[in-house]
């Protein structure tokens, strides 16, 4: 039994950490452009689909097939800014209303091109570890610890570069930041471009994993949305913590728990943490 | 005085329209605009009169519709038995889940994340229920609608023609009862909380209760849609209840326009005819959908009624 919570525990967090860069770019593009991106799901499930068409189809190596689907969701990204999300800056509802056309759109196109058939990649790193008696594939570790070293490094970019620092003073004050020599036009579609091309590396390491399905991102969406507004939105290491909280109650949880109602669990949560602690878990950090 | 003529006019039309054609075809087409514009409207007076983004509306809609079946089913209350004991549950819900959010405070995106998270629990609640509501498979409804007519008595509703009459005299209502609201003074709370409660709380409105009021009133209306909608269809699906539904429900009022009650008709009119008159798959369906919602916003934000009004004035 206590290997059974263990290794849920485990599993937990590392799902946790997918929804954590998703969630980390939810975050971002809030803080910047004042407008929920639902949409990102959907860039989510882009890099999933061309981490696994360059990686099978093409024939890249995986790491290679990575780094080139980070680049189609990146340029996705600046697309989808340029020609809608520049016009909903701050304007919070019809920011939310064109993320969902987009993700209608997008969604139906995903299901055009590689139809509702889950799609397998090859194994990419067969193998397991041994941790302490718990069985662990060598893959889920190896996206753990690269998904924990971007989400870091994020943060350390954020508060050591200048870049980073001026995003901050944006989200405090855009008029100061303005006026202090931020090109806040750019600023805005680097985060909005910078936060797809997160969930495109989420996407490109699902793909690895799990098999994949047009719908993934709605799915992902919701729980990183969630994961956003449990830590506080705005929140950067929150971001992470509240992605890794999510999955490890939904992992923990459908163990005591029936687990048909496991998507259920997180949206309680989400609900009493808006209505007791709305600023969210970890308000004031950053 | 031109407008009472006008809307005369337009119920002339529709009153008379059998007559020109007795097309099953364009009959049930109509009958699905009706429906889902008595959705769009109601969902109207929520979000584009009290400037409150529901994503409830789905589930008061995808709710009813099971409820209905359900209460006639184990309670033997008939069909309207079950549509009023539907609106009843749907009308105590809506007031639980808005008392929550309102007391609250709530606001825009968080009112309408959490309202997706109460509608998700709804849907997942269907999906698994298996029991009673036979999961993800759905059920098809065996039992019809009836009607009680002056001097014909009850009889059950199966020709799309006299489906066409109810549904015209459904959305005939919801329209008389949204304008009533609007034109009241609690529609004029309602717009006044729209634009900035704060200031409309400095002014005595009660901000919390026509929150309320609206959104009750809305999950109603969508209600009585769900009982009347799944009774056409014939069956019943955990879909309903989805956030496609909402995404459809959104896609009309936008597209038809949010500044006048009978507006988001014309939405509902466009997006139920369009997939029927061009055969669209599933897929390019939602593809319509998707670009038509993100056209509306940015580029028609008046929706077809404002455009079409500004368009008038310009040459008037």
């Amino acid at each position: 039994m206590t290997q059974l919570i263990a290794g849920q525990l485990l599993n937990g967090a590392i799902v946790g950490t997918l929804y954590g860069i998703v969630a980390l770019g939810v975050t971002l593009t809030f803080g910047i452009t004042g407008i929920v991106n639902f949409a990102l799901g959907v860039f989510m499930m882009l890099g999933a689909y061309a981490a696994w068409y360059f990686a099978d189809t093409v024939g890249l190596p995986y790491p290679l097939a990575v780094l080139a689907a980070v680049g189609v969701t990146a340029a996705a990204g600046l697309a989808a800014d340029q020609a809608l999300f520049r016009f909903t800056r701050n304007n919070l509802v019809n920011g939310l209303l064109v993320s969902l056309g987009l993700i209608a759109v997008l969604e139906a196109c995903a299901l055009l091109v590689f139809t509702a058939t889950p799609k397998e990649m090859h194994r990419v790193l067969p193998g397991i570890v041994m941790l302490g008696g718990l069985v662990l594939p060598k893959m889920k570790l190896v996206v753990f610890v690269l998904l924990l070293a971007v989400i870091f490094a994020t943060y350390a970019a954020l508060t050591r570069t200048w870049t980073g620092r001026a995003a901050y003073a944006y989200a405090q004050n855009p008029e100061a930041a303005a006026l202090m020599g931020v090109a806040t036009a750019r600023l805005q579609s680097g985060v909005v471009v910078y936060s797809c091309a997160l969930a495109g590396l989420g996407g490109a390491l699902y793909a690895a994993l799990y098999s994949l399905e047009p719908t993934l991102g709605s799915l992902f969406i919701l729980k990183a949305v969630e994961a956003a507004i449990l830590a506080g939105i705005g929140s950067v290491t929150g971001a992470l913590l509240g992605g890794v909280i999510l999955g490890v109650t939904e992992g923990v949880g459908s163990i005591y728990l029936p687990l048909a109602f496991r998507d259920a669990y997180g949206l309680v949560f989400l609900v009493l943490i808006l209505l007791f602690k709305p600023a969210g878990l970890f308000a004031g950090r950053r | 005085m031109k407008r009472v003529a006008g809307t005369a006019l337009v119920a002339a039309a529709l009153l008379a329209l059998p007559l020109a054609t007795q097309s099953d075809f364009v009959l049930t087409i109509l009958v699905f605009a009706f429906l889902q514009g008595m959705l769009a409207v109601s969902f109207n007076l929520v979000f584009g009169y009290a400037g409150q983004l529901s994503m409830f509306h789905a589930a008061a809609f995808g709710i009813a519709a099971y409820a209905t079946h359900l209460f006639g089913k184990h309670l033997g209350v008939g069909y309207w038995g079950g549509v009023l004991l539907a609106a009843a549950l749907v009308a105590a819900i809506s007031v639980v889940v808005g008392a929550i959010c309102f007391r609250f405070r709530l606001r825009e995106f968080y009112f309408a994340v959490v309202t997706l998270a109460f509608s998700e629990m709804a849907r997942l609640t269907v999906l698994n229920w298996n029991s009673m509501t036979n999961g993800s498979l759905g059920i098809n409804l065996q039992d019809k609608a009836t009607l009680w007519l002056p001097g014909i008595g009850v009889s059950a509703i199966d020709s799309t023609l006299a489906w066409y009459y109810v549904a015209l005299g459904a959305l005939a209502i919801t329209l008389v009862v949204c304008w009533r609201l609007v034109h009241s003074w609690m529609g004029r709370a309602f717009v006044a909380i729209r634009l900035n409660d704060e200031l409309g709380d400095t002014l005595g409105i009660n901000v919390f209760r026509y929150k309320l009021v609206a959104f009750t009133a809305g999950s109603i209306m969508a209600a009585f849609a769900g009982s009347l909608y799944a009774y056409f269809l014939g069956s019943l699906e955990p879909g309903l209840l989805s956030i496609d539904t909402s995404l459809g429900i959104i896609a009309m009022v936008l597209l038809g326009g949010r500044r006048a009650v009978a507006a988001p008709v014309l939405g509902a009119l466009v997006l139920t005819a369009l997939p029927h008159l061009i055969h669209f798959s599933a897929e390019i369906r939602s593809l319509v959908y998707g670009a038509i919602l993100i056209f509306s916003i940015l580029v028609m934000p008046q929706g077809i009624y404002g455009a079409a009004a500004q368009l008038i004035r310009r040459h008037a």
